[in-house]
């Protein structure tokens, strides 16, 4: 008898708890990171009596949480991806609007410069006009620079987050730890798992895992090691490491993610190919970086084919072309590592060679060798570096000077710059050299129906440019030179005098005369201004094959289709992790149909229990009255 | 499979965000017309728009261009009829001079009114084009390109023609320079030209001459010199005869490649010079002309100088007008091929627009079609959304 109160009460406490459990289950239902926990029976160990075993009741042999470590794991790894292409997405289309935007970008600012050129190729005595080239062009340099501030936001907003997502990383490690005590400690005094604690430690994680790729091991007494990077530990047991971050080795401004060792810092960043902070690594490197260096490469290209045309024009003021754009030359940055005191100097020499990635010039101790920056490809040089025989590659020519150690490094930033740097040096509009230096003429007193063409500048380097030079026939088919030589004449063979070249065709007769002279005075000469303004079109990069326009159009292109990309990787991935959440939740999520029915169920046999005690009694009561008398 | 409350809710949520968004981008292609709203959303054709948008703006330039070249192009014109027909006008008075009926007194007249003539040849050939710039100048269009002073015409301009673009390869040019028009005009018939020596005393009239063959006509000069009223010795410049022949009035002389006729009655000592043609201004040989007409005509042999002179002024005349007609020629062949052009462009500019438009523009049918379509989507996941939230075993409890 006794043992049917003990039994039946077993009963009553054992669904008291699954109660108790199924209410926390109803009150947790929209906790994230929890999961369901179910309450599982077992019977009591019986009595043996002679004639068999009576049972003794009910225990609760667990409290479990729904949850399947695979199930976890790959939420783990989608969350990580799509955390790394979430901030790539956003990245990359704040770049691309940048870029390719009608509005901001750099098009329509080019198109309306250059058409301001053939405006005053149209009239170019016209001041008006040529003011209004100096108004385009400061324009189009203050677009440049705006897109340079701009990507250089980005760049320092990157930096931020990325100390602000080494500081999360620090925190989430800590808690993690701490969590990793408590959760050996409690199974240790229970035995039982610490359900809550474990499915706040799996959050934890995901939270992690959404920052960076990690790797986790869980050790025999419930502790959770986690390794991040290419098997960096972050939490082993109880103990946590901190990540810092650190100005990288060429520029103190750029934040890079490190590991601290014993031994000293070392650099995660290439390690990192994943979460948040991989996203933002890769956006800098391979989109951030490349666009301010095709941008940069534009800039040069306008900068450096504009000034040389204009060099070989005369302006308003019979001056040959100063320069019209200023641009800094290519940044030079120092190792933090480098012992010795080796400096360098770069300049553009040939436009149409520059490729637009960065250099590092290494010292072995013996001899400096270049290589690319971006994939590390040696670069052959000539040259020996000195100020009269320079190095020279890629269209780069270097000039080292100092004592570097072996092992020193140096980095070359051909156009990097570029954007920024790029300002209007002319200041005067009669500057702008449409004409061309030079002009011919036909004697008046010539006989012969011979004419000449106009003259192209061939060599402005010339130092008899603005010589006059007279071609004078001395018989039907010879002439000379400033009185000089006996040529064989050809009509329409071009000849080459100081500098310039023109033609002669038709018949000449013996005394005619031909003259070719500086082109003072002549304002509404255009020649050189139609070339100006041609400058846009010309193949001027890449050997000659791109021209600026193009160069823009490939920086545009390939931002967009990057970004493209990285939207179509988003969504993909989006769809990844809402399945492994779909799936992790349909294991471990809170159904409250589900848990109503288990209120009922337990409540039945609860109340079941209930009148087995009351049977009890009763049977108790039968035996009192029985005896009383 | 198990279903857990809080996912279905969140799915549901999250269902009807994404069909928000999607109702959103359509909303906003209707209400901006255009198909690709940022590059992102088709990286090859906004690629491709650019490009078009620039081709587009230079074709717009090269309009402009190519109406200003058109606008020069126009007032040279009209200067170019002004004068051709100050020109024709000359050469009426000179065919007018030369009638020998003529008294002294018209005569003066008709020089007075040729000095009139050359003042006009001079201001046309120093007009300006609507923005103040001298038409005839070549490149120095600030200068005024000619100049008188004593009777003498100096250009001031150069010789250079100003090339405007009016296609990517294509350019034109919007002048020409007055050393072409005005100055470079060969007198004589345009290979070599006759006169007739100041001092003859005959009564020989030079008519005007032509080559026969170009490939025997040396460009040297000769002297025709009479040696008796029938005969006469061609010499070459270096004094050496290369002919001889006899001659009756009226007769052709021909030598090395050209022929001449010479009327009247020569004198034995009388000479007729052969140049070959040199470059003349527009305006000294009308003065010339002018000149000749005041001088007093007393007898044959002065009435033989003054037909010479003026037989001479008209092949001049001549040259000019067909050089006039020649320059006319081209501006007319350039403002063609300017209309051409602009015809090309503007066809061009329109293929490019429509291509542009099929890339860019969104069609609205489609549209509108996926916005109710959408609108509809979304209708139903909130109904349902509402439906489905509302079912639990708790209502029953």
């Amino acid at each position: 008898m006794p043992s049917v109160l003990s039994t039946s009460i077993s009963g009553m406490i054992a669904f008291q708890r699954a109660l108790e459990t199924t209410g926390h289950n109803i009150a947790n239902v929209h906790t994230p990171g929890y999961s369901r926990q179910v309450t599982e029976f077992s019977a009591r160990e019986g009595q043996g009596v002679r004639n068999g075993y009576i049972g003794a009741g009910v225990q609760i042999s667990s409290i479990k949480r729904a949850y399947d470590q695979i199930l976890g794991n790959q939420l783990q790894t989608s969350t990580t991806s799509h955390a790394r292409f979430d901030s790539l997405n956003e990245l990359s289309s704040r770049l691309d609007s940048l870029v390719a935007n009608p509005e901001t970008g750099l098009n329509a600012q080019l198109q309306s410069f250059f058409n301001s050129v053939q405006d005053i190729a149209n009239n170019p005595a016209s001041l008006p006009t040529r003011q209004a080239l100096l108004g385009e062009a400061d324009s189009l340099v203050s677009r440049f620079a705006e897109m340079d501030r701009q990507i250089d936001d980005l760049d320092s907003e990157i930096n931020l987050r990325i100390s602000a997502a080494v500081s999360d990383i620090n925190q989430l490690a800590t808690a993690i730890a701490d969590l990793n005590d408590k959760i050996s400690l409690g199974r240790a005094a229970t035995g039982a798992p610490p359900n809550d604690l474990l499915d706040q430690r799996d959050l934890l994680v995901r939270d992690l895992a959404r920052l960076v790729p990690v790797d986790t091991v869980e050790q025999s007494d419930g502790k959770l090691n986690v390794f991040i990077g290419s098997g960096q530990s972050l939490v082993v047991g109880i103990e946590s490491r901190a990540l810092t971050t650190q100005g990288s080795e060429f520029d103190p401004s750029r934040l890079e993610v490190a590991y601290q060792n014993v031994s000293g810092n070392s650099v995660l960043d290439n390690r990192l190919s994943g979460g948040m902070l991989g996203g933002m690594l890769e956006f800098r490197n391979e989109m951030l970086d490349p666009t301010r260096q095709a941008l940069g490469r534009t800039a040069r290209a306008v900068a450096q084919s504009f000034n040389e045309q204009q060099a070989a024009g005369m302006d308003l003021n019979g001056n040959l072309g100063s320069a019209f754009f200023g641009i800094d030359d290519p940044a030079i940055t120092y190792s933090n590592r480098n012992s010795g005191s080796g400096t360098a100097g770069a300049s553009v020499s040939n436009l149409g060679a520059v490729t637009g990635g960065d250099y590092l010039l290494s010292y072995d101790g013996a001899a400096y060798s270049l290589s690319r920056a971006d994939n590390g490809a040696t670069v052959a040089m000539t040259g020996s570096g000195t100020a009269g025989d320079p190095f020279i590659a890629d269209g780069i020519s270097i000039v080292t000077a100092g004592a570097p150690d072996a092992g020193d490094r140096i980095k070359i930033s051909p156009v990097s710059g570029g954007s920024g740097s790029i300002s209007r040096t002319l200041s005067d509009a009669q500057g702008i050299a449409m004409a061309a230096p030079t002009r011919t003429l036909a004697a008046n007193s010539n006989i012969g129906d011979a004419a000449i063409s106009p003259s192209e500048i061939v060599d402005r380097n010339d130092s008899d440019l603005l010589t006059s030079a007279v071609i004078q026939f001395t018989g039907p088919g010879t002439y000379s030179i400033n009185g000089a030589g006996s040529f064989a004449y050809t009509s329409g063979e071009a000849i080459t005098v100081n500098g310039s070249e023109f033609s002669i065709s038709g018949t000449p007769q013996t005394g005619d005369q031909f003259t070719l002279e500086a082109n003072y005075g002549a304002p509404g000469d255009n020649r050189n201004g139609l070339k100006l303004a041609n400058v846009q079109s010309v193949g001027v990069l890449d050997g000659g094959s791109t021209s600026i326009n193009a160069s823009y159009g490939q920086v545009v292109g390939s931002v967009g289709s990057a970004t493209r990309q990285a939207q179509v990787n988003f969504e993909a991935q989006s769809v990844v992790l809402a399945n492994a959440e779909g799936a992790q939740l349909a294991k471990s999520g809170v159904n409250l149909d589900e848990e109503a029915a288990n209120l009922v169920k337990y409540q039945q046999a609860y109340q079941a229990v209930a009148q087995v005690v009351s049977v009890a009694n009763t049977m108790f009561d039968t035996l009192i009255n029985a005896t009383r008398r | 499979m198990r279903i857990s409350t809080g996912s279905s809710f969140q799915r549901g949520v999250s269902m009807m965000q994404q069909l928000q968004q999607a109702l959103d981008r359509t909303q906003q292609q209707i209400s901006s017309g255009r198909r690709i709203l940022t590059p992102s959303d088709d990286p090859i054709a906004s690629a491709r728009t650019v490009e078009l948008r620039e081709t587009l703006s230079r074709l717009e330039q090269f309009e402009r261009n190519g109406e200003i070249a058109r606008n020069r192009l126009s007032f040279e014109e009209t200067a170019l009829v002004s004068v051709n027909d100050t020109l024709q006008r000359v050469r009426e008075l000179s065919i007018l001079a030369n009638n020998d009926t003529q008294s002294p007194e018209s005569r003066r007249l008709i020089a007075g009114e040729l000095r009139e003539r050359v003042d006009q040849l001079v201001q046309i050939a120093n007009q300006r084009d609507g923005g103040g710039r001298y038409l005839f100048s070549g490149n120095r269009d600030g200068t005024a390109p000619v100049t008188t002073s004593g009777g003498a015409f100096s250009y001031n301009g150069d010789q250079g023609q100003r090339l405007i673009q009016i296609a990517e390869d294509r350019q034109i040019p919007d002048s020409d320079s007055g050393a072409n028009v005005f100055f470079h005009i060969k007198d004589g018939n345009g290979t070599f030209s006759s006169s007739a020596a100041a001092g003859n005393a005959g009564t020989g009239i030079l008519t005007a001459g032509s080559v026969t063959d170009s490939s025997q006509y040396d460009r040297d000069s000769y002297t025709v010199s009479f040696t008796a009223s029938n005969s006469y010795d061609v010499i070459d410049s270096t004094g050496s005869i290369i002919s001889s022949s006899a001659f009756t009035p009226g007769d052709t002389v021909a030598f090395r490649g050209i022929e001449f006729a010479i009327s009247g009655e020569p004198a034995g000592g009388d000479e007729f010079n052969i140049e070959p043609s040199r470059n003349r201004d527009m305006f000294s040989g009308i003065l010339d002309l002018a000149t000749a007409l005041e001088k007093p005509v007393t007898d044959d042999k002065s009435r033989a100088a003054l037909h010479n002179d003026v037989n001479n002024a008209l092949q001049n005349i001549d040259q000019a007008i067909g050089k006039v007609l020649d320059v006319r020629t081209q501006v007319g062949t350039r403002l063609n091929a300017i209309e051409n052009q602009a015809e090309n462009n503007a066809s061009f500019e329109l293929t490019l627009q429509t291509t542009l438009a099929g890339i860019e523009d969104l069609d609205y049918a489609e549209a509108l079609s996926l916005l109710s379509q959408q609108a509809s989507t979304l209708e139903a996941a909130q109904a349902t959304f509402a439906r489905t939230q509302g079912l639990s075993l708790f209502n029953y409890l």
